[in-house]
């Protein structure tokens, strides 16, 4: 278990204290966040195993595949990616392969999925490209204290400090691949993904020109062993 | 030595909401105008951004945004046989201070007044008869009408991105909205905020009673938004650190959000920082103004002249800076004669606590400022007051703004104040409670006002204001009426224990009820019983115009700053089209 997981794993025994139930989400109902919690925390931890149909893209320990701008899975967290899921099924977060394999889970599914990711740890991947000094510090800025001329807030006003994600609100961004976050502020940017809530990703993609998008995902990138 | 600066067209005292409205449409008129504010410049990155901004204890506790009432107090009686003595902390009232004024920390809550309201006097004589109301009361019509503020009203939501649901368009009552509001000639420019899950038990219990449950309107955007001045907002996250705070996101509508970036941009307009301006110049007629005087941050003087003064700082601030600078006569209680100070009044605030089994799960910390439910049913004019012995009312609301950790902790009455069994109890019910707002009216009278004090002085050696006020009678009749009736609603929601918190005297400072202070440079059609006439444009100096809360007669049931921004599109109106063309008076007394 890497120090993330350790620290994301602290964090939900708390909340299992109020939500010790096994997961039993009925056909028809949402599962509820403790019960993603509650699956999350008991679900195999350690090296635990992908499931098949994803470590394929995913990755045996859900690293990701920042080539193919596959993201990072492991340690993120359940109630974010039991939505991601979810909107794949819904085609209100539209791609053509997840849309698949998600459609063909069940909802129990999709939260054993979720929680099992939830519970991975992986090893960060090297930068292919690491950045300079200046778009190290411009990442720094964006993420750290946001642009005013750009109007746009810090990054880790929603995705908590550092990047690490805020449980059930919005995923981590530290560790995950420059390649990934870049094509999905891009897809934020250009309308293909609109599952954002009050469309707040599409509102600040739309303020961020490549050089910063470059900047700020790129710092991120490398974010995941220096800080967590 | 003091420094004469080179003259302007227009001088603007305080840059915050009013400010930055009047100097961007007169900079882009064509005027040359400076903006003197006293605190500091400050934007939404860096200054706003969290996790700083979320400090509870700098923010909250320690009131970082507020004015510095260590160079700059206020001093404090219930009655003019006492001692007024300095407000060394606030607590009661919070005026804020730097770029954006109190704007910058509201809750963003953003009613209109209604078209009783804006009569209140003729229409209380003519519904309940002249002799209803105790003798001390001075309420009066502020020589506008709801009708005549309507477009500016629009304009000024427009302005905003105010979320919410209309209830009234051009006569049609609409579902969802308020029936009981005046009516408006289109929809708000983006649809309501979510409704919480307090809100919606609300909602429920007020129908089941027969009331009008509709969703706050609330300047904490619901969507993105771009506004006429071109400007971008984003959709509000719910993170709960509206009031006191400044919003992170750019989805709260503050100067810095809604306009100052486009007045920034206008060379006719220079903004000045950390100018603490001493007093209106007046010539030696003492009806025409030839300036102000300020001291900057290095304490510097100067005199900076101007063609036309504009008074937009806070409400009580506004008062001051006439009474400093003798720009209209002072308010004299034992005669009544005398208008500067007179008719301060405050907000009537109540409220009621439900109490719920632990099932019952509110989360109060998912919320914004202004994303509650609530009704009208008891506001204003809405219900027949004859036979009550009292006028005006209070909105009732699950409004809740946020479940910080420091400050939020509803506990039942009789539990410790402090110690292992208060601390049980807050555990026990800080997810389990629900707590209504009644956001009252409050009646001017003609023992409460405001005027210099005789002791004590600001850091620069100015005379401090003195707040004589206490609570009217009939507004402690209203809230307990009021109080009563939400005490029902919260019964209608199923609580276990209910507890409602009517509004009682004394008044006191050292408990926050809430930061609508009014009154003071009173508006009205007779120079007798008002400082500045319809188009807040003073009776005694035609050059010199006040804009704030300051304006109004008696403050009505609702929050003031929907009123104010249309008041100042009124102003603004009158300006540019009526006053700047041909200066004068524009009102002949």
């Amino acid at each position: 278990m890497n120090p993330r997981s350790r620290r994301r794993a602290g964090l939900l025994s708390g909340s299992l204290l109020i939500a010790v139930m096994p997961y039993a989400p009925t056909a028809s109902a949402a599962p509820a966040p403790t019960q993603v919690q509650a699956a999350a925390t008991t679900a195999p931890v350690g090296p635990a195993a992908a499931a098949p149909p994803c470590e394929a893209c995913h990755g045996a320990h859900g690293e990701g595949m920042a080539a193919a701008h596959v993201p990072r899975l492991a340690g993120q967290s359940a109630g974010y990616l039991l939505k991601q899921l979810n909107d794949y099924a819904q085609g209100t977060r539209d791609n053509p392969i997840m849309r698949n394999f998600a459609k063909a889970l069940s909802e129990k599914q999709r939260m054993e999925f979720a929680a099992r990711y939830a519970a991975m740890s992986a090893p960060f991947a090297a930068q292919t490209t690491p950045l300079n000094e200046v778009q190290l510090a411009r990442g720094h800025q964006l993420a750290f204290q946001g642009s005013e001329t750009k109007r746009v807030q810090a990054c880790d006003s929603c995705h908590g400090p550092d990047g690490v994600g805020v449980d059930l609100a919005a995923p981590y961004l530290a560790g995950q691949s420059a390649e990934y976050l870049a094509s999905a502020i891009k897809a934020f940017q250009q309308g293909t993904r609109k599952n954002d809530a009050g469309e707040l990703m599409r509102s600040v993609a739309q303020r961020l020109d490549d050089t910063d998008i470059t900047a700020v995902t790129g710092y991120y990138a490398t974010q995941g062993t220096a800080t967590h | 030595m003091v420094q004469r600066l080179k003259e302007v067209d227009v001088v603007v005292i305080g840059v915050g909401m009013v400010g930055s409205m009047v100097a961007k449409e007169l900079a882009a008129a064509g005027y040359k105008v400076v903006g003197l504010e006293r605190g500091q410049t400050r934007f939404t990155v860096p200054e706003f951004q969290s996790p700083a901004i979320h400090d509870e204890l700098r923010f909250d506790v320690r009131k970082a945004l507020m004015q510095d009432n260590t160079r700059e107090a206020m001093t404090f009686r219930n009655q003019s046989s006492q001692t007024a003595l300095p407000i060394r902390r606030w607590e009661s009232f919070l005026p804020g201070t730097g770029l954006g004024g109190s704007m910058v920390h509201w809750n963003g809550q953003t009613y209109r007044f209604q078209a009783n309201d804006f009569q209140l006097a003729t229409r209380t004589r003519e519904r309940y008869g002249k002799n209803f109301l105790d003798p001390d009361v001075t309420i009066q019509d502020w020589g506008v009408t709801y009708e005549e503020l309507e477009p500016y009203y629009d304009r000024f939501e427009h302005l905003l991105g105010t979320s919410g649901k209309a209830g009234n368009i051009k006569g049609r009552i609409q579902a969802g909205g308020d029936p009981h509001e005046s009516p408006r000639s289109r929809e708000y420019p983006t649809p309501p905020q979510k409704e919480h899950f307090q809100g919606a038990m609300f909602r429920k219990a007020a129908s089941s009673l027969g009331y009008h449950p509709f969703p706050q309107p609330s300047s904490n955007l619901s969507q993105p938004y771009t506004n006429p001045e071109g400007m971008k907002l984003n959709a509000c996250v719910f993170c709960g650190f509206c009031e006191r705070y400044a919003c992170e996101h750019y989805a709260k509508s503050t100067p810095q959000t809604i306009i100052l970036p486009v007045l920034l941009a206008n060379p006719n307009f220079e903004l000045r920082t950390g100018c603490q301006v001493q007093r209106i110049n007046l010539d030696s007629t003492k009806k025409h103004a030839t300036g102000v005087t300020y001291i900057d941050a290095v304490g510097r003087e100067f005199e900076q002249p101007a063609s036309l003064v504009i008074t937009a700082s806070f409400a009580l601030n506004n008062v001051r800076m006439l009474l400093l600078s003798g720009v209209g006569a002072p308010y004299d209680p034992a005669t009544g004669q005398g208008v500067v100070g007179r008719n301060y009044a405050y907000q009537t605030m109540s409220s009621v606590a439900s109490f719920f089994d632990e099932d019952v799960i509110i989360n109060p910390f998912m919320a914004s400022g202004a994303s509650g439910t609530l009704i009208n049913d008891f506001a204003g004019d809405n219900f027949d007051h004859a036979g009550l012995g009292f006028i005006g009312g209070a909105f009732i609301g699950a409004v809740n703004t946020n479940g910080r950790p420091i400050q939020y902790h509803p506990v039942p009455p009789g539990t410790p104040k402090w110690g292992k069994g208060w601390k049980q109890a807050v555990v026990k019910h800080y997810n389990h409670s629900v707590m209504f707002s009644l956001h009252g009216s409050s009646l001017a009278q003609k023992q409460n006002y405001l005027d210099l004090d005789p002791t004590y002085r600001d850091a620069w050696g100015q005379p401090l204001l003195r707040m004589t006020f206490d609570f009217p009678q009939n507004d402690l009749k209203m809230a307990a009426h009021v109080t009563a009736k939400a005490v029902e609603i919260g019964k209608a929601m199923g609580a276990k224990q209910v507890e409602g918190s009517p509004r009682k005297g004394p008044y006191t400072v050292t408990q926050y009820q809430t930061t609508h202070n009014t009154g003071g440079t009173v508006m009205g059609d007779n120079p007798k019983t008002s400082v500045v006439n319809r188009y807040l444009q003073s009776w005694d100096v035609p050059n010199v115009f006040v804009v704030g809360a300051s304006n109004y007669p008696q403050n009505a049931s609702w929050n003031p700053t929907c009123t104010l921004g249309a008041l100042t599109y009124w102003a603004i109106d009158a300006l540019k089209n009526k006053y700047l063309k041909n200066p004068g008076h524009l009102v002949s007394a």
